[in-house]
């Protein structure tokens, strides 16, 4: 693996959100530092504040004080431009709900990244193809998301996540929606693309089987992280 | 970016496809839309149409070698009067063309308003009388008679135009009218290529001043002329050396300028009227369009995480707007060039009375409304697309799909 870094450094990060007239605290003065190649599992309570942490990392939303910095990039510093780009070119997504434009095919949802990008419509088309065949769906690439099973569906969507090459993974819940068998498929893919492709990946899980391919796990409850389990980070 | 307006380019296509794709989830908004603007154009079209045909109307009226001398100020001969002394000086005007004995060509007239019955409802509508001197039918170029014969001048004869003989009740050939106390006899029928002379009636101007009792009334003298090219000199006399109180313009200028007055009426009418409808669709529109947004809140926030600029998301919410505009723009375009292109109208011409046109379609005017429905689709649009660029991200993260 090339050895760019995109540490993720959360220092005194505090988020709350607007009740009436006063605000209620999510958590408060959070830090957290993950360094480049980790795959981290973020487990805890619903409404503990997961889905936010991955909104503040993946800069679409705004901490209320404190810093979060990318590979030594403040992100509260950039402007609503550059955040936009800089979230192209760094971080793809992966939703519990796919999120897949449902009136464009498979491979017309996994190109819309690389619209982004300078690559032809050539270039564009070998990238997609190539993608498709890394999550198993080569064969699909004309289908519209309603016509795929929710596993497929994942699958695409995480091929989109992947299709510009980013170096972080923010995954919510990606197996939520899914069986027992689908939700393997699409930890073993994540697996890979953490161990194989090198991804930074963030992912937050209810799935206890979450633990099995990330390197190492955190608990989040009552606004602090709790270490349930450590791997040897970085093989 | 290496490439920022294409990469911009892009993701605009990209996403106005996505969106116009999903329309069918919306049909029945989105028709709702593009009907308000189907009525808008309808209006706008029927109107601007009905201008139209009635300027071409009294345009394809009207010689350059004939004048028509009027008192100054008379918007029409209606409410124009010439005195015996008048005519008498006009007759000695340079540039008139005269018979072998010298005496000029002209033709002193009046209308006067007469009553006739519509055949198609049984109302009363009012139609100018014209009454032409003894040899003034000369004067009125074009003018041809497609059944019948002319009148007798010193009898109570009257020829009719081709546009007013079916629509009302006793103007066929042989038929006997009465206006007010006098009856009078159809003998022919006549066409003057289109012009606003088929909406007249036309009689001998001794008799239609015994008849309505009007001795020596005379509103407008048409004189020939040489040739065109005599008319300024001519108009020079008239207006500055008699120094009477009169105008003189050709012929052709009369018409226009009268067509002109009524076409502005005609429109002054009409596009406040389609303007406030415009407002109402825009309103309309504007509804559309903003369920249109909420309807695709995860989509539009799940792009804007993957990276897509705000220009392109309002782009193609815009363009969503504008193109069920234009689809609602071709409908009432097509509907109106259906119902009413040629479609037969009269209005009050000048003088209040009854003046038959056509309507006519034209790219300009369809343009008009073209443009009208861009302006709805902008303003229903705007808002909308402005409000689907500050959607807040994090709703890609809690929405589902
Ligand atoms: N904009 C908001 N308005 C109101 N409440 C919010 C908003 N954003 C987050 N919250 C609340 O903050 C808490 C944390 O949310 P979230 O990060 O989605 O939790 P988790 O993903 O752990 O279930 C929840 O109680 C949620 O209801
Ligand atoms: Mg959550």
């Amino acid at each position: 693996m090339d050895t760019i870094h995109t540490d993720i450094e959360l220092a005194s990060v505090s988020k709350s959100y607007p009740l009436g007239r006063s605000r209620v605290p999510i958590f408060e003065d959070l830090t957290l530092h993950i360094p480049t190649g980790d795959f981290l599992a973020i487990m805890g309570p619903s409404g503990s504040g997961k889905s936010t942490i991955l909104n503040l990392i993946g800069g679409i939303d705004q901490a209320d004080a404190g810093t979060i910095s990318i590979g030594g990039t403040a992100l509260g510093r950039m402007g609503e431009r550059a955040l936009t780009r800089w979230r192209a070119r760094n971080i793809g997504f992966v939703f519990q709900f796919y999120n897949l434009m449902p009136r464009l095919s498979a491979a017309e949802n996994v190109e819309l990244p690389l619209l982004l990008t300078p690559l032809s419509a050539r270039e564009r088309r070998e990238r997609v193809l190539t993608i498709l065949d890394i999550v198993g769906l080569s064969d699909r690439a004309r289908h519209l998301p309603s016509e795929l099973s929710g596993g497929q569906q994942q699958r695409i969507g995480i091929a989109r996540a992947v299709a510009s090459d980013p170096r972080i993974l923010l995954c919510d819940e990606p197996t939520g929606d899914l069986d027992r068998k689908s939700a393997n498929e699409i930890l073993d893919l994540l697996q890979m693309l953490n161990r194989e492709l090198g991804k930074t990946i963030v992912m937050v899980t209810h799935d206890d089987s979450a633990t099995r391919v990330a390197r190492r796990t955190l608990l989040l409850d009552k606004g602090r992280f709790v270490a349930r389990q450590e791997m040897p980070a970085c093989a | 970016m290496p490439l920022p307006m294409t990469s911009f380019l892009r993701q605009t296509l990209a996403l106005t496809r996505s969106n116009l794709r999903s329309l069918p989830r919306r049909t029945g908004i989105a028709a709702s839309m593009v009907l308000s603007v189907a009525l808008v154009v309808i209006v706008l079209l029927a109107f601007l149409s009905m201008a139209q045909g009635f300027r071409r109307t009294l345009q394809s009226t009207g010689a350059q070698d004939i004048a028509v001398v009027t008192s100054r100020g008379a918007f029409s001969e209606s409410t124009s009067r010439l005195s015996t002394r008048q005519i008498h000086m006009l007759e000695a005007a340079p540039g008139l063309a005269r018979k072998a004995d010298g005496r000029a060509l002209t033709s002193e007239e009046l209308l006067v308003p007469v009553d006739a019955i519509r055949t198609s409802d049984g109302q009363t509508a009012t139609l100018s009388m014209r009454g032409v001197a003894p040899g003034g039918m000369a004067l009125h170029e074009g003018l041809t008679l497609s059944q019948g014969h002319m009148f007798t001048p010193g009898s109570a004869e009257i020829i009719v135009g081709d546009r007013l003989a079916g629509r009302y009740r006793d103007l066929g050939i042989g038929q006997h009218i009465s206006f007010g106390h006098s009856t009078w006899t159809v003998v022919g029928h006549f066409s003057a290529g289109g012009s606003a002379f088929e909406s007249e009636i036309m009689a001998d101007a001794g008799t239609v001043q015994a008849m309505f009792d009007r001795p020596g009334d005379i509103q407008s003298m048409r004189a020939k002329l040489t040739s065109a090219a005599a008319f300024p000199a001519f108009r020079d006399y008239v207006e500055t050396t008699l120094d009477m109180g009169l105008s003189a313009r050709t012929e052709k200028d009369f018409f226009a300028a009268q067509a002109g007055n009524v076409s502005r009426i005609i429109l002054f009418l009409g596009w406040p009227l389609a303007v406030i409808m415009a407002f109402g669709a825009a309103v309309g529109a504007m509804t559309t369009m903003l369920s249109s947004v909420s309807d695709r809140l995860t989509e539009i926030a799940t792009v804007r995480a993957l990276g897509y600029a705000r220009g392109p998301v309002f782009l193609a919410t815009l363009a969503e707007s504008l193109m069920l505009t234009l689809v609602g723009c071709a409908l009432g375009s097509a509907l109106a060039w259906a119902c009413l292109n040629g479609f037969g109208a009269s209005t009050r011409g000048a003088g209040n009375t009854q003046l038959a046109f056509q309507l006519t379609f034209s790219g300009m005017i369809v343009g008009q409304a073209v443009v009208l429905a861009l302006l709805i689709g902008v303003a229903g649009g705007g808002l909308p697309a402005l409000r689907a660029t500050r959607i807040p991200l994090r709703i890609a993260m809690s929405g589902r799909g």
